[in-house]
Order: C-alpha cells, then sequence, then structure tokens
C-alpha cells in the first residue's frame, strides 16, 4: 500500500504524545469503551503502518472509516495535532489501495433512491454526487464525515449510515443515560 | 511471548470483552512514554470476581498480568515488556458510594478524576489530587502511580486522599485495606504500599477516598522575573515563609517563547514568570495568603504583578501554563516533546540551582529542555525535546538524563516527583535509593512469587532505558 497522502503527517505523527486527552470526549469510545476506538489508537495505527510495523488491513482500514468528525479530538488535543485532517487523508489512502469498507460512512439504498438529488444539495463535505450516465449516487467515502444529514433529508428513506461498530441501540441507549447521569446527578 | 488460553479467558470475561487481533495489540503496547511492546491479549474485566478467576489463572500458568487505566502515563507502567495479559479496568467505573457524614466515597478503579469530581460538586466538596491528565486519568491508575497536581502544595498527592483499598493479589486473593476512618494505626499500612506500586504488587478494583470542601474563593496572581534565579529564590521564599498557596508555578523563558510562538498569546518575553493561587472559604484569609507571597515577590525582584479573583480572568492569566504543553510540541519543526526526565522533585532551596543547570546539560548535548512545574510542591517539570528518528539524539538524550538525575541526586533531590518509574526512569531510581532495592525486591517476591504482576518495572527494570524495549518512535539507524 502507499502512504501518498499520510506521508505528509509523518511529522505530526511523530509529535503525538499518545496522552489519550484525545478520547476524553470521543463519541465512539463512550460508547464502546475499548480503547482501539479512539483518536489515539487510530494514530497509533497509522503510524505503525507507514513505518512497516503493521500490515494495512480490512480491520485496521474499517476503524480509520469509523468517526463522526465531532473533531473534539483535535480541540483536545495536547499537541496539536490536526487528527481528523489525518483520517481522511488516511482514508483516501486506503481507497487507491483499493479497500472497501464502511465503518461509520453514510450509504444509499439504491432500491429505496428516487435520485431526487436531495441529498447531494444537503452534503456539506461534497461527499455526494449523481452518477448521471448510471443514475445513481456516489459517495466519496474519504470525504463523508456520518453527520447524519443525508439519512435525515432523504425523502425515500435511502440514505443511511452502516451501524459498523458492534453496539446495539439499547446498549447504546444505556451506556450514554450512565454517562449523563454521572455528569448530571 | 507466553502462550495464553484465549478459549479460557473468553469464558471468563465474556467474548465481548477480549482483544487478540494484531491491530488491537499493537494499539495497547503503547501509552504516553516512549516504549512499546505487544501484549498477548486484552481483557476488560467488569466484576472482582472474573479479576480473581483471571489472577488464579495467571497464576498458575506463569502469565504476566498488566492492569492499565488511562494508559497516560509517561514512563511506560502500562507497557507489557514481556507480554502477557493487559487488564483494561476503565469498564469498572461506578461510583459506589458518596458518605457525606464520614467524610469518604468509594470508587472502582475506573473512574476517571474528573468525572468523580463533576458528581462531588453537586455537594460542595472535590477530591483534590488534580492531575494535569484529570479529563481521563482514572483513580486506579492514580493510586498505582501516586499522581498529584498544580494543587499538591497544598492538597498533597493521592496517598494523602487514599484511605483504603480493596485489592486482588497475584494469587488471586481479595484484600480489604486500610480504613474508612481518618486515621489508622492497625498493624502494616498495606494501603499506602500498593499507591504508587505500579502494578507491581497487586490489582486496586475499589477506592474509599477522602474529599474536601470547596473553597469558597480563590486569587490567582503572576509576577514577571529578569532572572530565572530570582524566581527560583521566590519559591524558596514563599515557602519557607510559612506561606499556604494552593498552588505555585514556574515558566521559564524557553516555556513562555513555545507558547508565544505556538498560541501568540502576547506573554511578557522574561526570565520567568510565576503563577501563584492562594484559596480559602474566607476572602480575608486569601487576601492575607496573596498579600504575603506579593511582598515576597516584589522583595526579590518580581514586576508587573496581576492579581484577580475572577474565574473568567484567572482561566485567562493560566492559559499561558495551560497551553504550554502543546506549545513545546510545536517548539521546532522536526522535534517532538518526549516524556522523559520529566518531573523529578528537588528542596525549595534548590530550584533555582535545578532549572538553570537542566538549561546547561540541554545546551551541551543538543537537546532542548524547558524548566516549569508545579514547584511549590517541590515538582520541576521538564521535557526533553528532540527529533526522535535520529539515534544520535537518543544517546544525546540518555547523556542529558544521566547528568541530570546526577545533580537532581546531588541536591537530595528525588527521580520522580508524580509520573511514576516505569521503566525510562528505573536507571535514576536505582541510583537513588540503592540501599532500599533488596528491601523492595523481597517485598515483590513475598507478594508476588511468580513475578507475574506487571514484571520488568521500576526496581526490576533493565538499566538502559533506550534499548528497554522497542521505542515507539521510528528511528533511523
Amino acid at each position: 500500500m502507499k502512504f501518498k497522502r499520510l506521508e505528509k503527517w509523518r511529522d505530526d505523527l511523530n509529535i503525538c504524545i499518545r496522552c489519550g486527552y484525545c478520547y476524553e470526549q470521543c463519541h465512539l469510545y463512550k460508547v464502546t469503551s475499548w480503547e482501539t476506538d479512539t483518536p489515539r489508537s487510530k494514530l497509533i495505527l497509522l503510524y505503525g503502518m507507514i513505518n512497516g510495523e503493521i500490515e494495512p488491513s480490512e480491520y485496521i482500514a474499517n476503524k480509520i472509516f469509523e468517526c463522526f468528525y465531532c473533531k473534539r479530538c483535535d480541540t483536545n488535543c495536547s499537541a496539536g495535532v490536526s487528527i481528523t485532517e489525518i483520517f481522511t487523508d488516511a482514508r483516501a489512502d486506503f481507497i487507491d489501495a483499493g479497500f472497501d469498507v464502511d465503518g461509520t460512512t453514510s450509504k444509499t439504498n439504491d432500491d429505496l433512491c428516487s435520485r431526487c438529488g436531495t441529498c447531494v444539495y444537503i452534503c456539506k463535505h461534497e461527499a455526494r454526487s449523481i452518477d448521471k450516465e448510471n443514475k445513481k449516487i456516489l459517495i466519496d467515502k474519504a470525504k463523508c464525515q456520518s453527520c447524519g444529514c443525508c439519512e435525515a433529508a432523504c425523502p425515500s428513506s435511502a440514505a443511511y449510515i452502516v451501524d459498523g461498530w458492534e453496539v446495539s441501540e439499547d446498549e447504546m441507549s444505556e451506556k450514554v443515560t450512565k454517562f449523563l447521569k454521572g455528569v448530571v446527578v | 511471548m507466553k502462550n495464553v488460553d484465549i478459549e479460557r479467558l473468553k469464558g471468563i470475561v465474556g467474548e465481548k470483552n477480549i482483544k487478540y487481533n494484531e491491530a488491537d495489540l499493537y494499539i495497547y503496547g503503547s501509552d504516553a512514554s516512549v516504549h512499546q511492546a505487544m501484549p498477548s491479549v486484552v481483557l476488560k474485566p467488569t466484576t472482582i470476581e472474573q479479576i480473581q478467576e483471571i489472577m488464579r489463572y495467571a497464576n498458575s500458568e506463569l502469565i504476566p498480568v498488566i492492569p492499565r487505566g488511562a494508559a497516560s502515563g509517561m514512563t511506560g507502567q502500562a507497557v507489557p515488556i514481556e507480554g502477557g495479559i493487559i487488564l483494561d479496568m476503565k469498564q469498572m467505573n461506578e461510583i459506589l458510594e458518596i458518605n457525606l457524614e464520614d467524610i469518604y466515597c468509594r470508587v472502582q478503579p475506573g473512574v476517571v478524576d474528573d468525572d468523580l469530581n463533576k458528581v462531588l460538586k453537586s455537594y460542595g466538596v472535590f477530591y483534590p489530587v488534580a492531575p494535569a491528565s484529570s479529563r481521563i486519568a482514572t483513580i486506579g491508575g492514580e493510586i498505582a502511580n501516586n499522581a498529584s497536581g498544580v494543587r499538591s502544595v497544598k492538597y498533597g498527592a493521592v496517598r494523602d486522599s487514599v484511605l483504603g483499598m480493596k485489592v486482588v493479589m497475584a494469587n488471586g486473593d481479595l484484600l480489604n485495606l486500610g480504613a474508612k476512618t481518618r486515621v489508622e494505626a492497625s498493624g502494616y499500612q498495606l494501603d499506602r504500599l500498593m499507591v504508587g506500586s505500579e502494578g507491581t504488587l497487586g490489582i486496586v478494583v475499589e477506592a474509599t477516598l477522602k474529599f474536601v470542601p470547596i473553597p469558597k474563593f480563590r486569587c490567582l496572581g503572576v509576577a514577571k522575573f529578569n532572572t530565572l534565579d530570582e524566581a527560583g529564590n521566590t519559591i524558596s521564599a514563599i515557602m519557607s515563609s510559612g506561606a499556604q498557596p494552593s498552588m505555585v508555578e514556574l515558566m521559564d523563558n524557553v516555556a513562555i517563547t513555545a507558547v508565544n510562538k505556538a498560541q501568540n498569546l502576547g506573554l511578557p518575553d522574561v526570565e520567568a514568570v510565576l503563577l501563584f493561587e492562594a484559596d480559602g472559604m474566607v476572602k480575608e484569609a486569601v487576601d492575607y495568603e496573596i498579600d504575603k507571597i506579593k511582598k515576597i515577590c516584589e522583595k526579590n525582584n518580581g514586576f508587573g504583578i496581576e492579581l484577580s479573583y475572577d474565574a473568567k480572568e484567572r482561566t485567562r492569566i493560566f492559559l499561558g501554563r495551560k497551553k504550554l504543553f502543546p506549545s513545546l510540541s510545536k517548539y521546532k519543526e522536526g522535534y517532538a516533546c518526549t516524556a522523559l526526565a520529566d518531573d523529578m522533585a528537588v528542596p525549595y532551596s534548590k530550584m533555582a540551582e535545578t532549572a538553570r543547570k537542566i538549561h546547561e546539560i540541554a545546551d551541551r548535548n543538543n537537546v532542548i529542555m524547558s524548566a516549569y512545574g508545579h514547584c511549590g510542591s517541590g515538582c520541576m517539570h521538564t521535557k526533553i525535546l528532540m527529533n526522535p528518528t535520529k539515534k544520535s539524539q537518543w544517546n544525546d538524550a540518555r547523556k542529558a538524563i544521566s547528568e541530570i538525575y546526577e545533580h537532581v541526586q546531588s541536591v537530595n533531590g528525588t527521580t520522580s516527583a508524580e509520573h511514576g518509574i516505569g521503566l525510562s526512569k528505573a536507571p535514576a531510581f536505582k541510583k537513588e535509593k540503592f540501599d532500599s532495592l533488596n528491601a523492595m525486591r523481597a517485598i515483590k517476591k513475598a507478594l508476588d512469587p511468580n513475578n507475574i504482576l506487571n514484571p520488568l518495572k521500576m526496581q526490576d527494570a533493565p538499566d538502559d532505558w533506550v534499548t528497554a524495549t522497542k521505542l515507539r518512535y521510528t528511528v533511523e539507524s
């Protein structure tokens, strides 16, 4: 695998001191409680990959595509690393290398889609476009930030976000309630 | 690396609480230190019984077990140097009891410091340890490292807030240590022994902590100095005057320059600044302390002194100190801020001399260092800024660190104030505590005869920290 875009972040991956402040408010981590879902862990994996210590895999690619881009990690980073920008470039490199994973990126059910283009216009990340020749909605997974606007706006309920992180709705609700109780009391 | 029985461990913690994929193990081989080593498996226990069962299995099969909190430790405490089982304790995060009548709370080890304080705040009290990492640091990890923070000058370290704890020992036995009373003289203080033991003697599975009332008034002051010596002497003068500050922080010129360069905060370009704070329930009492400290600053040529009771203004004044760490990371292109020689403590009277010495040593060893820290409690923080991809820089760092600790020991200082020993500070620690290493090893042998609890750390760590594990940085040969 070539790290065409990731390579430019080598210095930033070096200055990440792995303090862990980035995961304080990470939604994914709050739900799964696994460090492997934290921004710090994703940077560790990318660092290991560009330095040849671990092999790129579908498992790692999926981790990198799992992020809601709330960017609290960027704000909390004690070393000023542009964490989510690194994820976006890593995603593009994974796509170039032929990895086809979803993570938390949005998808379209072609059977339900009416090709109205609402999702294309509403996507502020320019991740959606219409393939006029094949009359299909195209999604640039490197750009999709899993904000959910396409899913909320789609009149045909065709746009959706894959639930790719092995947590049921009930479990998530239970964890969020527990977290909020701790904060509010 | 020792093989582990994955199916058996799944049976103990359940399918959802185990990880053994190579990528996951790679992640759990790292913390905030320069070290890295892969574990064999990661477990996320949810009950004390599960931990007891894991320990019985590990003890019979001689498999290392390394408890892990937030892994924000800077010396490699949570790095599994010989592989084995990582116990990720963050799932055990319940606040079990808040007892206002008897002034204690009982918590599970995975409770995060700030989360505990959010809850305690509604009762008008707080757990005062407050390390900089309190947003993610777990109580278990704080106990294991005897953590402290900016207000340790008044409120002490973890050891001063722990009343007791439940601990699972290497053989799986569950012990109740300490008491729920303010004082205890009932034999060996085994709870105190566990504080700062870095997971080498037992697994803390519950802690009883005391708390204190939240002060109604806080005043923060900042004083500027034209020489580092004057600032250092002021710290010594404040502390020996009988004043009771709740914070005394130093920032040297490297620190000030770094903050100005990275954050554009426009801090005054002076040789050093001191930040000082007093708190209390009565304003007059706070005024008394602040006035006393202010006069000492002035007597030692401190100038441009600003004072504020206002919370927003205090935040503004403190911003430079708060942004220091990220600023150091951006100090020089190609350089990284490494967690090395980062938290020695020296007697107050040696503060100025030590700050000066740090710069001399950094200059002659081709690295950049800054002197700052919670100087009110004797803690001098530094970080080594260097190009971590160059082999020669690791030799420079090794030499600089050795010289720094030689100085620290010559002035009766100590290797670590609040970050612990782990791997990277073990060589200096072993020199400092040379006459008690055998006693420490005897205690370890008595409590963990098979040496499975976080082995090869502290007194048992390798003599060369650079080669103790693979470095987390990729170094050019």
